[in-house]
């Protein structure tokens, strides 16, 4: 076991029948397994071990915490609790505690001399918010320009909610909540942006490994089913439609791919995490729908463990983002920035 | 940095006029003089080893540098099959006089070959070629024709595919020759594009007498040779880019007059799915480097790019509708536009087919599992 690098002990653990079924399991089996990832993991592993978890549908926020809370509590110069992590983006209403001391947010602390903010506002469908030890909230400062806010559980009241596949899509209501300073934190617009494509990254990684599900099971079964005396792999339209299942699977997979090898320099991160993010929305549709098609009628019951993949895919195409909005920033950038074969090159 | 040489070198090329910017330059682009430009510069036969004239760069640099010469849609299709198939594969499988009489030229970019597969009943179903090499006292004879050749009637030597054991069942008894283009017993008659342009040929090889070192590799082996050089001829970035001097001709209009939302999310999603089309392709380079199999990845590269060069004609039309004219302004976006869609059947067909590549994609997968 020792020879075994973090990620692949992570994926036994998230692999098979008896794999965790719940947030709190899956952390306490990763940290029983050594393959809870350090801080400093290679992230192009971490993008790996999401995708495998987007592979399984493990039922815990693993792309919210490694690709995104984490390293966004590390820029801003906050501590990550050793937990499960939600991320929340949205307009707050955030003021000082104490406004008439004149105190402005300054750094390290957000209130200065002032002990805490105290923050009004609903922050709708937070991904596993009720399964995690704190959210990070991305919001406006009360002196204009974005900050980060450490929330901890007992500090909003939650609505639960849940998307298409079941996973916890919880409304975080705040009224008039106090978050001490050592929790706030201003953040530069840079990294404002970075939170952005960041959970679009974790959301296009999830979809990568859910698309390979849709592969894997769809080749399974067009190999055993037998119809008019041979298995349906053997007729040709199915061949055509299977080929490019495999084909777009494999395209967001190379998409995820190389936003993942930019993400140790985030700084040149931003277009290939956006192409991901964009080109896995966009190719959810066209999976799903061979995926189902050569299931056939098995195939969206609850007999067969495809819509486990699917209906995730169909949810997270459109959160942090659809793919509307993702291909609208990349072409305002081809149109009004560099040309664009440069930047498709990366210079 | 090689990728910044090769587009100070391009840039120089258009203040010059030579004429870039085309769609699908590296089938209709024929320039000898800008081939021996870039040959000087050492950027034609890369991947061939110094000792035979290459500059030993390697498949991810020559990546780099044809990459950069399609995005700029430079006319290179003269030395395009010499550098991409015939050099690779004469290093591979000839003998050592065959490398060092063909590879110094081909690097230098004197020497111009075209690939002598397809006949009229042989496209996507290439082991059933009736070409014959028959054994004679001290060589072979060629008789048969050939269909398809690219520029048979410019280039220098073409690399025939005959069979040579009739008795050997389909995939054995084939064969592979370099072939002079020149040779009187050679006929070659234009077949024309819908475009009119004259790139296609059928090759009427009529008892050509072939000495014995006409032989490219072995007699019998050349099912698998021609398997090895289909891995380089379907998954390289010609695969993607044929129409993407379209979509910069489409950028640098819409770059004039405002642009609204929905024609930037059209532009960004077209990128994003180019982008990631490279990546794919980019791997299967890697795997090609380091002497891994590809042909079931270069398959869905070839599928999924020539599907994209045929989308993004599309997508332009309704991005900025305009008529195509062939007539209009050589390089304006009309001009492009007529060029791109007269090449677009031939996207999804040269290089076998999609329809039947997507069957070597699902045998592949299921083979592996």
């Amino acid at each position: 076991m020792s020879t075994q690098s973090v990620f692949e002990r992570a994926a036994t653990v998230l692999a098979g029948p008896s794999a965790p079924d719940t947030p709190r399991a899956v952390w306490d089996a990763l940290r029983t397994a050594g393959a809870l990832p350090p801080l400093d993991a290679d992230p192009a592993d971490l993008v790996a071990l999401v995708g495998e978890a987007g592979y399984h549908g493990t039922p815990a926020p693993l792309a919210e915490t490694l690709l995104v809370a984490r390293p966004l509590l590390a820029a801003a110069g906050l501590a990550a609790p050793h937990g499960p992590l939600a991320v929340a983006a949205g307009p707050l209403d955030v003021v000082f505690a104490h406004p008439d001391t004149g105190n402005r947010v300054g750094p390290p602390g957000a209130g200065g001399t002032d002990d805490a903010v105290r923050v009004s506002g609903v922050l709708s469908r937070v991904p596993w918010a009720r399964a995690a030890d704190a959210v990070v909230v991305l919001t406006e400062g009360p002196s204009c320009g974005p900050v980060l806010l450490l929330l901890e559980a007992g500090e909003f009241l939650r609505v639960e909610g849940t998307n298409l596949a079941g996973e916890p899509r919880d409304d975080l209501v705040l009224i008039d909540a106090a978050v001490p300073a050592e929790r706030v934190r201003r953040i530069p617009a840079a990294l404002a942006r970075e939170a952005q494509w960041r959970s679009g990254l974790a959301r296009a990684a999830l979809i990568a490994g859910a698309a390979r599900r849709c592969v894997d099971l769809t080749v399974a079964r067009t190999g055993s089913r037998v119809q008019f005396g041979r298995p349906l792999s053997h007729f040709q339209a199915v061949k055509q439609e299977e080929a490019r299942l495999i084909e777009e699977a494999a395209l967001v997979d190379a998409a995820v791919g190389a936003a993942a090898a930019a993400l140790p320099t985030p700084d040149t991160c931003e277009l290939p995490a956006w192409i991901a993010a964009a080109q896995a929305s966009a190719s959810v549709a066209e999976i799903t729908r061979i995926a189902h098609q050569l299931h056939g009628a098995i195939g969206f019951t609850e007999l067969s463990r495809l819509h486990l993949a699917t209906t995730r895919l169909w949810s997270w195409r459109d959160e942090d983002g659809t793919e509307q909005a993702w291909c609208r920033r990349i072409g305002r950038q081809v149109v009004e920035g560099d040309p664009l074969w440069p930047q498709v090159t990366g210079g | 940095m090689l990728r910044q040489q090769v587009r100070d070198f391009l840039n120089a090329e258009r203040a010059a006029g030579t004429i870039l910017g085309r769609p699908d330059s590296w089938l209709t682009g024929w320039d000898p003089g800008f081939t021996r430009r870039l040959a000087e510069r050492g950027w034609v036969g890369m991947a061939l080893p110094r000792e035979y004239g290459g500059s030993g760069r390697g498949n991810l640099e020559r990546y780099v540098v044809i990459e950069e010469l399609l995005a700029a849609g430079a006319p290179v299709s003269a030395h395009w099959v010499a550098d991409r198939q015939a050099g690779p594969s004469i290093l591979r499988h000839g003998t050592e006089e065959q490398r060092r009489r063909f590879l110094p030229r081909i690097a230098a970019g004197q020497c111009f070959f075209s690939i002598g597969m397809s006949e009229q009943h042989s496209g996507s179903d290439l082991a059933s070629v009736r070409t014959r090499a028959e054994r004679t006292g001290n060589g072979w004879r060629l008789t048969g024709t050939k269909m398809w050749t690219g520029g048979a009637h410019v280039n220098d030597y073409a690399i025939v595919l005959a069979r040579t054991d009739e008795s050997a069942d389909r995939h054995a008894g084939l064969s592979q020759f370099i072939v002079d283009l020149r040779d009187p017993r050679i006929r070659v008659e234009p077949i024309r594009l819908l475009s009119g342009e004259h790139t296609f040929n059928y090759v009427h090889l009529e008892a050509v007498e072939l000495a014995d070192d006409a032989l490219l590799g072995h007699a019998g082996d050349g099912w698998q040779q021609v398997t090895g050089e289909l891995a380089l001829e379907r998954s390289g970035p010609e695969r993607f880019l044929s129409t993407l001097p379209l979509l910069i001709a489409l950028v640098a209009e819409l770059r004039r007059g405002a642009c609204s939302p929905e024609q930037h999310a059209r532009v960004g999603r077209l990128t994003a799915r180019l982008a990631s089309i490279r990546q794919l392709s980019l791997s299967v380079a890697a795997a090609l480097e380091a002497g891994r199999p590809a042909d079931v990845q270069a398959a869905l590269v070839k599928d999924l790019g020539t599907r994209f060069e045929g989308e993004l004609i599309n997508e332009a039309r309704e991005i900025l509708p305009v008529a195509a004219r062939f007539d209009a302004t050589r390089g304006s976006y009309p001009e492009l536009l007529a060029t791109a869609i007269l090449h677009s059947p031939g996207y999804t067909l040269r290089g076998g087919t999609n329809e039947i590549l997507r069957g070597i994609i699902t045998r592949g997968l299921e083979a592996s599992r």
